[in-house]
């Protein structure tokens, strides 16, 4: 999905932030593009994602 | 030995000459010191230079062994701190402008063992905004490579690279997320080492990305820089996600040659890609170093590695943005770099159930690498495809999608990322030089908590290619080279 510089300033408002006119694009080309690779991950991973549970890897008592 | 000499010696060389009393502590600070105000207004490596602070604590290590209480090897050893970790009365600032003190009084626990170890703090390094290596401006001038000045020194903890290959400092330690540490340990040819997540505290460094920062640190030499490890590993009941686990002595696992040992070289991460025909090279004779010394090296495929890069952006970006957002970004937007603040206002707007699926295919990335460790010892890659990029190429730019894509795929990121999203160690160590002068590194990763194989392999390597033997000669390499990038942020005190 591509996003817009007014999606960006409707999303920002969602969480309080004032994004400047000037930082709207760099926000919205950032926030495009991590969605269009998240769509390449879903297509490759996304049958297995739904059968793992997103434990994060952190182990401080975990034998190995 | 001359003065030069000395700086450049590691640290355990250094440890002997103190123990044996043939230099003193204050000698080896006041030599940094002197480097560091003769270089520092070319390389900023430094944000805050505590001398008098680092002078009394050098008198007070000399008294200590002159009356036989010598504490070990760090005794009296002058060390950095990325400025991004907390050292009590000595101001954190972040390289933001926002506040001159993020530390609020805190002292790390990573730098608190070295105190009491009796290391010295002698300043705080240089780094990109925050510790995101998105910054376009440095507030506190930028950072400059001291092999040669016209190439980046790379990102984020980059003055701990610079001043250890400068030699303005013994040791220091640096703070990696995706590679923060291990860049600038590749671009300024010198020792690097992402822990194992939960093998080193977290406590007192200011940094959210709560499952995958980690605190590590930066050196000439394996032998250091798994000294200086061992020092500030084990269990921290301040960070509860610190391993109980007990730490090895590094050094009983150091052998001349590697027989037996398995080492697969990843693909994706290396010949796969298209190379730089000098790292292509360097990479062909470090793997015949590697077989010389006994190894088994083979290749192995880990397809999922190149979703490395966009899963950490989707999820320990937005971790970080949760607090930054309520803690600065909404009230001091302007006094953030641009490249900061864009940065991370994007990864706050990431919608929670994208967050979550990336979590989820995270898990598959890592355990696509955590299963190679069933096969083999260690895992070899390169730490880029290309060597240090020229000081004008490597600032980020964001005026169209192709620019975002290049920006987050750029090949040192697809190096260092897998391993950190797997939350394995893994090491940069010098592996050759460019016909300009400039460093090149292969990475060496390990299983969770097996710092010691990679330290073996790492040091078995070192010793034979010996590139940990060569130095840049300030006198020569910096000749010319102006104030440049100066810092715009009022000095610190000097203490």
């Amino acid at each position: 999905m591509e996003i817009s510089k007014d999606h960006v300033r409707i999303l920002a408002k969602t969480i309080d932030l004032d994004i400047p006119e000037a930082d709207l694009n760099a926000v919205a080309l950032r926030l495009s593009g991590l969605l269009a690779l998240m769509d390449e991950v879903e297509k490759d991973l996304g049958d297995e994602m739904d059968r793992v549970d997103p434990i994060p890897p952190v182990y401080p008592r975990e034998e190995f | 030995m001359n003065d030069n000499e000395l700086a450049y010696t590691s640290v355990t060389e250094q440890a002997a000459l103190i123990r044996a009393k043939q230099i003193s502590p204050l000698e080896l600070v006041d030599l940094y010191l002197k480097r560091i105000e003769k270089w520092d207004s070319v390389l900023h490596a430094w944000i805050t230079v505590c001398a008098d602070r680092a002078r009394r604590q050098a008198k007070q290590a000399e008294a200590e062994i002159m009356k036989g209480r010598y504490r070990g090897p760090l005794h009296g050893i002058p060390y950095g701190v990325k400025d991004q970790i907390t050292t009590g009365d000595v101001p954190t600032t972040m390289a933001s402008i926002i506040q001159p003190d993020f530390g609020e009084g805190m002292t790390a626990t990573v730098v608190r063992k070295l105190e009491d170890a009796g290391a010295i703090l002698i300043g705080k390094n240089n780094l990109h905004e925050f510790g995101k290596g998105s910054s376009v401006k440095f507030h506190y001038g930028e950072p400059k490579n001291p092999w040669n000045p016209a190439y980046e020194p790379s990102h984020s903890s980059t003055g701990s690279g610079v001043s250890i290959a400068a030699g303005l400092a013994s040791a220091s330690l640096g703070e990696d997320t995706g590679g923060s540490i291990r860049g600038p340990a590749w671009a300024n040819g010198v020792v690097g080492t992402r822990p194992t997540f939960g093998r080193v505290s977290r406590y007192g460094g200011i940094m959210y990305a709560w499952t995958q920062d980690t605190i590590g640190p930066l050196t000439r030499t394996v032998a250091d820089n798994a000294l200086v490890l061992q020092t500030i590993a084990g269990h921290d009941p301040k960070d509860p996600l610190s391993s109980v686990r007990p730490v090895p002595n590094y050094a009983n696992y150091f052998t001349p040659d590697l027989k037996g040992v398995k080492l697969a070289l990843v693909q994706e991460m290396s010949i796969e890609q298209t190379l730089h025909p000098e790292v292509d090279a360097m990479l062909k004779s470090a793997l015949a170093v590697l077989r010389s010394l006994g190894a088994t090296v083979e290749q192995i495929s880990l397809p999922r590695v190149k979703y490395a890069v966009p899963l950490q952006f989707l999820t320990s970006d937005p971790d970080v943005a949760a607090v930054f957002l309520r803690k600065w970004l909404r009230k001091h937007w302007d006094k953030f770099d641009v490249g900061t603040r864009t940065r991370i206002a994007a990864a706050a707007l990431v919608p929670a159930t994208i967050h979550a699926r990336a979590m989820r295919a995270r898990v598959l990335v890592r355990n696509e690498v955590l299963s190679a460790f069933g096969n083999y010892d260690a895992l070899i890659t390169l730490m880029n495809f290309v060597p240090p990029l020229k000081l004008q190429d490597s600032v980020e730019k964001i005026d169209s999608r192709e620019d975002v894509t290049a920006r987050m795929f750029k090949s040192r990121r697809i190096c260092t990322y897998p391993f950190s999203i797997a939350n394995v160690p893994a090491l940069s160590v010098p592996s050759g030089f460019t016909i300009e002068n400039v460093p090149m590194s292969i990475q060496i990763a390990a299983k969770p908590f097996d710092e010691s194989m990679m330290y073996r392999v790492a040091h078995a390597y070192e010793q034979a290619a010996g590139w940990h033997l060569r130095h840049p000669d300030l006198e020569k390499t910096l000749a010319g080279a102006g104030s440049t990038g100066a810092r715009t942020a009022g000095a610190q005190p000097w203490k």
